[in-house]
C-alpha cells in the first residue's frame, strides 16, 4: 500500500501539521523515502519540523534528564538525619532485597542504577519518594514491588540517604562513568561517519532535530541515547506508530502500547487505548527507532566515539 | 506351600514398608518413573526432553489449566520436583510441599530471616525420604519429605563474606552437590558434596585457589562460582558443572592469563571431588558471563562416528560441542550475536579481543552482561537432533578505569538493546534451523521438548507457548505471565501433566 505525503505547511502550527502528516503517511513505506519525499517537497522546513516534533514529543513525555551518573550526583534536597540502629537495619535489609540490583553499597549493580546519584533519591524526603517506587516497584523498567514492614522500608531509606552522603562527601561513585571519560574521540571524523558509512544523515539532521543536542544529554546519558534511543528500559523518545487495518477496511492509526505474536495494543486518535487479536485484523509496525538496533553490530568502537564527539559538538 | 506363600506375603510387605520408607532410590534417579519429576533437569543428561505422549500438536490446543498455586509475592525461577504424588516448589527462603492432585499445601517451611541475597531459588533436591534445599545465607538443610521436619541443616558457605545459594543441589549415590553464588566480593569457586544421610562434608571442588593457597596458574583470580545444577553420565562417573565468572568482575588487567577454571565446563569424579578434565569456553572473562548454563549430554553421531557428546549454550554467546569422555572440543560456533572473540583456538576456545576489555572511555560489546543465554534451561530432542535455546542478540558498553579499583564488580556496564529468539541448532554444525522472535530483552523461559514433537517455552511479553519442535511454528499459548524456567511434565493417575511456574504462581494444564 503506497499513499502519497501531503503536507501543508504552516509555520505557525508545526507540531500539529506534523502530526497530521505522520497520520497520513504510508506505514508500507521505508522511513528514509518518507523523507526524501519531505525533503523534496519541503526542503529544510520538513527537518526542522521533525527535530520540533521530537523535541515536543520529547518534553511531552517529561523529557529526559541525563544519566545521574554522568553528572555530579544531584544535591539532597532537604537534609535528613537517621540513627546509626536504623542506617545498621537498613544496610542488612537493603542488602538481601535490593542489593543484587542496585549493589549492596547502593552504587548500582547488575540491572539497576546507581542510587547514590539518582533525583528522586536527591527529591525523597524520609521516603515519601522512595518508599512508593520500593512498595510499587517500576514494572516497565524490570524493577518488582517489595512487600515490607513500614519498619523495614523506613530502614532501607535510611540506608540509601546515609550511602548517598557517604558517596557524596567521597566525589564520585564507585561505579561512575564521568563525562571526561568519554573524551577519546574525534568530532570531524564523527560528522564523516554520521553523513557517510554510518547513514544517520538519513534520518537525522545537525541543524534539525539534533541541533543542541550537546546542550540536552552530556556524558553516558548522550551515549546510551545516541546508541539505542527506546534500549534497555528507557523510554522511546518517539514511540513505534502502528496501521491497523480493519476486515470493513478501515485504518487506524496511533501508537503502539503493548504488543506479542497474538495481539496488538495501541492508543487511537482520540487516546483511547484498543487491543486487537490476530485474525481480527491487520497491523504494520512503524519503528524507525529500531535501525538503532541495526546499527549495533555494525560501529566500530572508533566510529561510536567519534560520532558521540560529533553530537556533543551540536550545541 | 502355605508357608511358602505366607513368607512371600512378609516378603511382599517388607519390601513395600521399605520401599516408602527409601522413597527415592539411586535407581530411580538413574531412571525416572513417568509419575515424577525427580531431578531439577528431569534426569541426568539435562536433555529436558520427555517421551510422554499424551499431549501432541493435534491436541495442545484443548490444554485446560487444572489448577494454580501462588506462591506469594516472589517469582518462580526454579523448577519444581514431583515425587509420590506431591509437588515441592520454592522460592528464596520458602520450600511447599503441595499435593500434586488438589494443590493443596502439604506443609510449608520459611526459613529465618536473613540478609543474604535473595535473587532467586532454583528448587530442591530429593533422594531417599529426604528433600534438600538450599537457602539465601548458604545453609543446606534436610527435611523429612512426609512433614517437613528438618532432620539436619549446615552451613555450605558464610553468607557474611558475600557468599549465597540459590541452587537445586545434585544428588549423585550418596552425595548431594551444592554450588553457592558470590559475585560482589572476590570469593573462591566452591563445589561441596554434603553426604545424603548426615550433612557431613565429604569434598569441596575450588574453582579458583582456596583461602591461603598460593597458585599461579590462576593469576590471582577469584570466582568461578558453581551456581547451578550439573549433570551426570554414569557410566564414566562423572559430574558436570558449568563454572562461574572470575572476579574481580570486570577489571581484568589485575588477573592477567586465563583464569582457569572460571568460565569453564569441568568433569569431576563425584567420589573424590577431583576435576578429571576441564575446558574453559571464556578464558579470562571480563564481561560477567559465567559458563554456569546447562552441560546436555548426549550421545549420537558426530561427523560419522558414534559419541558421548556434552552440549553447551554458552553465556558468551557460543554453542559448545564436546566429547564428554575427555573434555576435546568437536564443534564451536555462535549461536547468538558476538563481537568479543579474535579467534578460536586449536582447542576450540574463543579468545577474547584485548580491544573489547572494559575501558575508561567504553567499548560496545555483544552479547551483553546478561549474556548470549542465561540460566534458562535449553531442551535436546533427538528426534530431530535439535538443540533449542533461549538465546539473546544484545549489546553493552563495558567501563573500566582504575578508580573502580579491584574488588568485586570493579567497573561499569550498561545494556544499550537486545532482542530475544528461541533457536533451534543442528548440534552437528551448530547452524541455526529455526529461529522464532520472542520479544525485546533477554527471555526468562527455558524449554521443554517431548517425543510427540512439541517444545514448551515462554515469550517475554508473558506467554506459555507450545511450539512445533521441527519448525518453531506456534501451536498453542496461554498468557499466564512471563515463564521463569522451563515447564516439567509428569504422567499421574494416567494422564499428562504440563506444570509451569511464571509469575509468582506455578499452574497446571491438562486435557480435559
Amino acid at each position: 500500500m503506497r499513499m502519497r505525503v501531503r503536507i501543508n505547511v504552516s509555520i505557525s502550527n508545526l507540531h500539529r501539521e506534523f502530526a497530521r502528516m505522520l497520520r497520513d503517511i504510508a506505514f508500507s513505506l521505508r522511513f528514509q523515502t518518507v523523507l526524501l519525499r519531505m525533503k523534496r517537497t519541503i526542503g529544510i522546513a520538513a527537518t526542522a519540523l521533525l527535530g520540533l516534533s521530537c523535541l515536543v514529543a520529547a518534553q511531552g513525555r517529561g523529557g529526559q534528564a541525563p544519566s545521574p551518573a554522568s553528572q555530579r550526583p544531584p544535591q539532597t534536597a532537604t537534609p535528613q538525619t537517621f540513627s546509626p540502629e536504623e542506617i545498621r537495619a537498613g544496610q542488612a535489609r537493603f542488602s538481601s532485597q535490593c542489593g543484587f540490583c542496585h549493589g549492596r553499597d547502593a552504587a548500582g549493580g547488575e540491572t539497576g542504577p546507581d542510587l547514590t546519584r539518582s533525583d528522586i533519591v536527591a527529591a525523597d524526603l524520609r521516603g515519601d519518594k522512595i518508599s512508593p517506587i520500593v512498595r510499587n516497584g517500576r514494572p516497565e523498567k524490570g524493577m518488582p514491588g517489595f512487600d515490607l514492614s513500614a519498619a523495614d522500608l523506613g530502614a532501607i531509606v535510611a540506608f540509601i540517604h546515609d550511602q548517598k552522603a557517604k558517596a557524596d562527601t567521597l566525589g564520585g561513585g564507585r561505579r561512575s562513568v564521568d563525562v571526561s571519560d568519554l573524551q577519546t574521540g574525534n568530532a570531524e571524523e564523527g560528522r564523516k561517519y554520521f553523513g557517510g558509512d554510518g547513514k544517520c544523515s538519513t534520518c537525522h539532521s545537525a541543524t534539525g532535530d539534533l541541533a543542541g543536542i550537546g546542550n540536552r544529554f552530556q556524558g553516558l546519558a548522550l551515549l546510551q541515547r545516541m546508541l539505542n534511543p527506546g534500549g534497555s528500559g528507557r523510554p522511546a523518545p518517539v514511540p513505534p506508530r502502528v496501521l491497523v487495518t480493519l476486515p470493513s477496511g478501515e485504518k487506524i492509526v496511533g501508537p503502539l502500547v503493548s504488543r506479542d505474536e497474538f495481539s496488538i495494543t495501541i492508543t487511537d486518535a482520540q487516546d483511547a487505548r484498543r487491543t486487537w487479536q490476530v485474525g481480527q485484523a491487520e497491523w504494520t509496525i512503524y519503528d524507525p527507532l529500531s535501525q538503532h538496533f541495526d546499527l549495533l553490530g555494525k560501529y566500530t568502537d572508533k566510529d561510536m566515539h567519534n560520532v558521540f564527539a560529533y553530537l556533543q559538538s551540536l550545541r | 506351600m502355605k508357608m511358602r506363600f505366607l513368607c512371600g506375603l512378609m516378603l511382599v510387605i517388607a519390601l513395600t514398608a521399605l520401599a516408602f520408607a527409601q522413597g527415592v532410590t539411586a535407581p530411580a534417579l538413574l531412571k525416572p518413573p513417568a509419575d515424577a519429576w525427580l531431578t531439577y533437569h528431569g534426569d541426568y543428561s539435562g536433555r529436558r526432553h520427555s517421551t510422554l505422549s499424551q499431549i501432541t500438536q493435534e491436541n495442545v490446543t484443548q490444554l485446560r489449566q487444572v489448577w494454580r498455586f501462588q506462591v506469594g509475592q516472589q517469582s518462580i525461577k526454579g523448577t519444581p520436583i514431583l515425587v509420590d504424588g506431591v509437588i515441592y516448589v520454592t522460592t528464596p527462603d520458602n520450600l511447599w510441599a503441595i499435593d500434586a492432585r488438589t494443590a493443596r499445601e502439604l506443609w510449608h517451611y520459611t526459613h529465618p530471616r536473613n540478609n543474604a541475597f535473595h535473587i532467586g531459588h532454583r528448587g530442591v533436591a530429593v533422594y531417599k525420604d529426604l528433600v534438600y534445599l538450599t537457602t539465601p545465607d548458604a545453609h543446606l538443610i534436610a527435611f523429612n519429605a512426609k512433614d517437613g521436619k528438618i532432620r539436619w541443616d549446615v552451613t555450605i558457605a558464610d553468607s557474611r563474606r558475600g557468599y549465597w545459594s540459590t541452587n537445586a543441589p545434585l544428588v549423585v549415590g550418596n552425595h548431594v552437590m551444592v554450588g553457592v553464588s558470590g559475585d560482589f566480593d572476590n570469593l573462591p569457586g566452591q563445589l561441596k558434596s554434603i553426604d545424603a544421610d548426615t550433612g557431613k562434608t565429604q569434598w569441596i571442588f575450588y574453582s579458583t585457589p582456596p583461602p591461603g593457597i598460593s597458585e599461579p596458574a590462576s593469576g590471582g583470580a577469584t570466582g568461578g562460582q558453581m551456581w547451578m545444577t550439573g549433570t551426570y553420565d554414569p557410566e564414566l562417573n562423572l559430574v558436570y558443572v558449568g563454572t562461574g565468572n572470575p572476579t574481580p568482575v570486570l577489571n581484568g588487567p589485575v588477573r592477567p592469563g586465563d583464569n582457569p577454571w572460571t568460565c569453564s565446563i569441568v568433569a569431576l569424579n563425584p567420589d573424590t571431588g577431583k576435576l578429571v578434565w576441564g575446558f574453559q569456553v571464556s578464558p579470562h572473562d571480563t564481561h560477567d558471563w559465567d559458563a554456569a548454563e546447562v552441560p546436555v549430554l548426549v550421545d549420537g553421531d558426530f561427523n560419522g562416528t558414534p559419541r558421548k557428546m556434552l552440549m553447551q549454550a554458552s553465556r558468551n554467546g557460543y554453542f559448545f560441542v564436546l566429547d564428554r569422555t575427555n573434555g576435546k572440543n568437536l564443534l564451536t560456533k555462535p549461536f547468538a550475536a558476538v563481537n568479543w572473540a579474535k579467534e578460536i583456538d586449536k582447542d576450540g576456545r574463543p579468545i577474547p579481543d584485548p580491544a573489547k576489555e572494559p575501558s575508561r572511555d567504553g567499548v560496545l560489546v555483544a552479547p551483553d552482561e546478561s549474556g548470549g543465554t542465561n540460566y534458562r534451561s535449553p531442551s535436546y530432542d533427538p528426534t530431530t537432533g535439535l538443540f533449542i535455546v533461549s538465546a539473546h542478540d544484545a549489546y553493552g558498553i563495558y567501563f573500566f578505569k582504575p578508580e573502580h579499583g579491584n574488588y568485586g564488580w570493579a567497573g561499569a556496564d550498561y545494556g544499550v538493546g537486545g532482542r530475544g529468539f528461541l533457536r533451534a541448532l543442528d548440534y552437528k554444525t551448530g547452524s541455526l534451523v529455526w529461529e522464532h522472535p520472542i520479544g525485546n530483552g533477554p527471555g526468562s523461559a527455558g524449554v521443554l521438548t517431548t517425543s510427540t514433537g512439541l517444545a514448551f517455552t515462554g515469550d517475554i511479553p508473558g506467554n506459555l507457548m507450545a511450539l512445533r519442535t521441527s519448525d518453531g511454528k506456534t501451536l498453542w499459548h496461554a498468557p499466564i505471565g512471563r515463564v521463569g524456567n522451563a515447564p516439567i511434565t509428569y504422567q499421574l493417575d494416567g494422564k499428562q501433566f504440563l506444570v509451569v511456574g511464571a509469575g509468582n504462581s506455578l499452574y497446571a494444564y491438562a486435557l480435559p
